[in-house]
């Protein structure tokens, strides 16, 4: 009785939930099989429930895929690595030739890859790294991101008190941007310019996690922080809340991903530097590259690849794209390119003398 | 809160009257459990506060530190009601993160954009907070029908829902984080701007002090009336005093933190006021959020145990057979937890978002799992028809205090989760052997 309510309740819930939310592709459930011909490329989303997936990289992926010819079809794991599993091998199943991964977790997706390429399917490990040398790595290049927000602070801050804010302990990102850091920062603190006050990981990269533990950091120095290094813009939002707390909003704040409350953070001055991954780009180098593969499964041989050193010692065929790094004075790349409109990076901008993207 | 020491919700007759110092200590109707609570967070506050050099028992980390807890106390109230009539509630991460994102939408997109009003009108935060409660009451009654009336368990029902209303929030937005958000609604999240000041604070902790004298001389003219025995005067004078000086000592507190220098000469030079030598002092007091919290837990303390309602609650959680039979209506008063649940978890989610300045679509993600751990660790039975509100809210605060702690010391995010983890069943593993052992 109680496993048929159980059951009936799932379902109804199943149905409610994929009724409300636009599933990726909207082919989650194999309905869009190849019309012939063409090449069948899979995407296994890891959790579609976040800003910039469903609106700018699948949209960017599947123009690249159909217009090479080939069928997109995808499915969300719902930040589950278990789930993900399965999805790359219901992929597989619905006949994709190629299979794109945003992996929920970087090892325990090993498994089925290794399956998939033991299968003659190459393997796209898309923004987040897979261990494993078969597959082709396509990312921006995120130690550089790292060197980019700290560069940017660096230049404002060569001497003080610095917090530090990193994401998911779980997330190679995290450890990526990390080591970026220490790159441009590394010297100045063995030499004492720079003294790191606090440093933490973000439980789920989340914004009231950081603002929480940015408060602890400026309780516990006494609000002696004179830059704030965040691996990002959500939790940059945490941060300058922390900061706004205390009356020190304006003090060197970093962050990426160009969100848009974010962008205006950099209009408004609160925050330094948001490096920005056009999302558009990746997707259409990932389904460039796939389209690539479906004709020559060699990972090594698609065009502007180069051999990248994985922490786990892996060599691994890859595609860095170079970000760029939106500050106050260039604001007007983000708004040219219709990331963001005028009105809300310049929401609340009073003196637009500084923000030549707002004038 | 001292009003539930002197008041206590659970039946003090279950434990048993062996020997003659257990019996006096009975006849003083003490909340044991609460009392060993309160001892357990002073010795976790002067751990901290040795091992920090200091550094805990600031004012400026009590005031950090009652900001913290506030949202998980809010709703960790409501949990109780739920858990204590054999249900739970696993959806209210997710639908404080709906209703946050809700009342995002309303007053920082459809109000200025959509219809095309501008921003930070002085009567947006009303109208956002009234749609987003009112949204949180549908969704727990909706919840609560279910469970209630077509008879799905809860845990099942809000399963779904926490599924399907972070889906929906996350819908709402496309994923996007909303912000900036009103700038009057930004003053319910705290912060020294969205705090009482001195004498604001003050006044609420007199009304405190006239709140716990009252409801001692209520109680025992009560049970005058009902030819009950009285609580030894004595007693009840000090737990009045106690009381009174914890909460006058709180405003104290609140107060001893002064807003920080750079925010002070800001203000002074806003409202052109000369700066004395060393630098003007404001004193911070009471945070907006901490005084919703205070408001919940007297109101909900008042419902679960001044009230038909609350009454009906604990005899369902403690049979709900005979509650049935005894012809309290069962499925309504279910219902009803649920819909205030849902309030809650909106008024979470006012708390919340107004202090990140913006609503995400993580917001509140897990914190359902916090709550419970709040009402677990603050004595609330899953076998139900036991606990106390501000057992909860205390709870609240322990675990708010180790991981606040933690981050003081430099710990990092898994090790407090471990740490949080432990204390959740090694507090509620010491309670059931003691209780064991009493019976």
């Amino acid at each position: 009785m109680r496993i048929r309510r159980l059951a009936a309740i799932l379902g109804t819930a199943a149905i409610v939930f994929a009724g409300c939310s636009a599933t990726p592709g909207a082919s989650g459930g194999g309905g869009s099989q190849a019309a012939g011909g063409g090449c069948t490329v899979g995407m296994s989303w890891n959790n579609y429930q976040e800003e910039r997936w469903a609106k700018w990289d699948e949209p960017a992926i599947k123009k690249a895929i159909e217009d090479g010819g080939g069928t997109y079809i995808a499915n969300d794991a719902k930040s589950s690595a278990e789930t993900q599993a399965t999805n790359v091998e219901n992929l597989i199943n619905q006949g994709a030739k190629v299979v794109i991964i945003l992996a929920e977790d970087d090892v325990a997706i090993k498994p089925s890859v290794a399956k998939a390429i033991g299968e003659g399917i190459p393997v796209i490990a898309y923004d987040r790294l897979i261990e494993d040398p078969g597959v082709l790595y396509i990312t921006f290049d995120n130690i550089e991101v790292g060197r980019m927000q700290a560069r940017e602070i660096f230049k404002l801050v060569p001497k003080g008190n610095y917090a530090i804010i990193k994401g998911n302990e779980a997330d190679a990102n995290a450890r990526f941007l990390r080591d970026g850091y220490e790159e441009i920062i590394g010297d100045a603190v063995k030499s004492g310019d720079i003294v790191i006050k606090g440093e933490t990981f973000t439980d789920g990269w989340k914004p009231e996690n950081a603002q929480t533990n940015m408060e602890q950091i400026l309780t516990s120095s006494n609000n002696e922080i004179d830059a704030v290094l965040s691996e990002n813009d959500g939790m940059a939002g945490g941060v300058v809340q922390a900061l706004d707390a205390q009356g020190m909003a304006g003090i060197p704040v970093s962050g990426q991903d160009g969100d848009q409350a974010a962008l205006n953070r950099v209009a408004l001055g609160t925050q330094t530097v948001s490096v920005w991954k056009d999302a558009r780009e990746l997707g259409k180098a990932a389904g460039d590259a796939a389209i690539a593969l479906c004709s020559n499964k060699d990972v090594k041989a698609v065009k502007d690849t180069a051999e990248f050193t994985t922490p786990g010692g892996n060599k691994v065929s890859s595609i860095l794209l170079a970000p760029l790094p939106i500050l106050q004075n260039n604001l007007n790349e983000v708004v040219d390119a219709g990331w963001i409109t005028k009105d809300a990076l310049c929401q609340g901008v009073t003196d637009t003398s500084k923000v030549p993207a707002c004038q | 809160m001292s009003e539930a020491t002197a008041v206590p919700t659970t039946a003090p007759s279950r434990e048993p009257s062996t020997g003659r110092a257990r019996s006096v200590l009975q006849s003083f109707e003490l909340d044991t459990r609460l009392l060993g609570m309160i001892v357990a967070l002073a010795i976790i506050w002067l751990g901290f506060n040795i091992i920090s050099g200091g550094l805990f028992l600031t004012p400026r980390n009590l005031w950090n530190l009652s900001v913290q807890s506030a949202t998980v106390a809010i709703m960790a109230t409501g949990m109780v009601l739920i858990i204590v009539s054999r249900n739970i509630d696993l959806s209210i991460g997710s639908v404080l993160g709906l209703t946050g994102m809700f009342m995002a939408m309303i007053q920082a997109e459809w109000i200025p954009k959509t219809f095309g009003l501008g921003f930070d009108q002085p009567w947006t935060w009303i109208v956002t907070i009234a749609a987003g409660v009112a949204l949180g009451a549908l969704i727990g009654g909706f919840q609560g029908f279910v469970i209630a009336y077509v008879g799905v368990p809860s845990f099942i029902v809000t399963l779904g829902g926490l599924l399907v209303w972070r889906g929906l929030s996350f819908q709402l937005a496309q994923g996007q984080t909303i912000a900036p958000l009103d700038t009057t609604f930004q003053l319910l999240g705290g912060g020294p701007k969205g705090s009482l000041g001195a004498n604001l604070s003050w006044l609420v902790g007199g009304i405190a002090c006239l709140g716990i004298g009252y409801s001692l001389i209520a109680g025992r003219r009560r049970r005058r009336k009902y030819g009950f025995p009285t609580r030894p005067l004595g007693i009840d004078i000090v737990i009045g005093v106690v009381g009174v000086a914890i909460a006058l000592g709180a405003v104290a507190v609140a107060n001893a933190y002064p807003w920080p220098p750079q925010l002070a000469s800001q203000y002074a030079a806003e409202n052109g006021i000369t700066e004395p030598a060393g630098g003007l002092i404001i004193p911070t007091g009471i945070a907006n959020p901490v005084l919703i919290a205070l408001a919940v837990t007297a109101v909900m303390t008042l419902v679960a145990t001044r009230r038909r309602f609350g009454r009906y609650v604990f005899a369902i959680g403690g049979n709900p057979d005979a509650a049935n039979l005894a012809g309290i209506n069962t499925k309504r008063t279910i219902l009803m937890t649920f819909v205030i649940m849902g309030v809650l978890s909106a008024i979470g989610g006012v708390v919340l978002s107004a202090r990140l300045n913006a609503a995400t679509v993580s917001l509140g993600t897990q914190s359902e799992l916090y709550v419970i751990a709040a009402a677990v660790i603050g004595g609330t039975s899953f076998a139900g028809g036991i606990g106390t509100i501000p057992g909860a809210v205390l709870g609240a605060v322990v675990t708010q205090s180790l991981q606040s702690g933690m981050v003081l010391l430099r710990v990092d995010s898994p090790i407090q989760d471990i740490v949080v983890g432990i204390v959740l069943v090694a507090a509620v593993g010491f309670d059931t052997v003691i209780r064991r052992r009493s019976t």
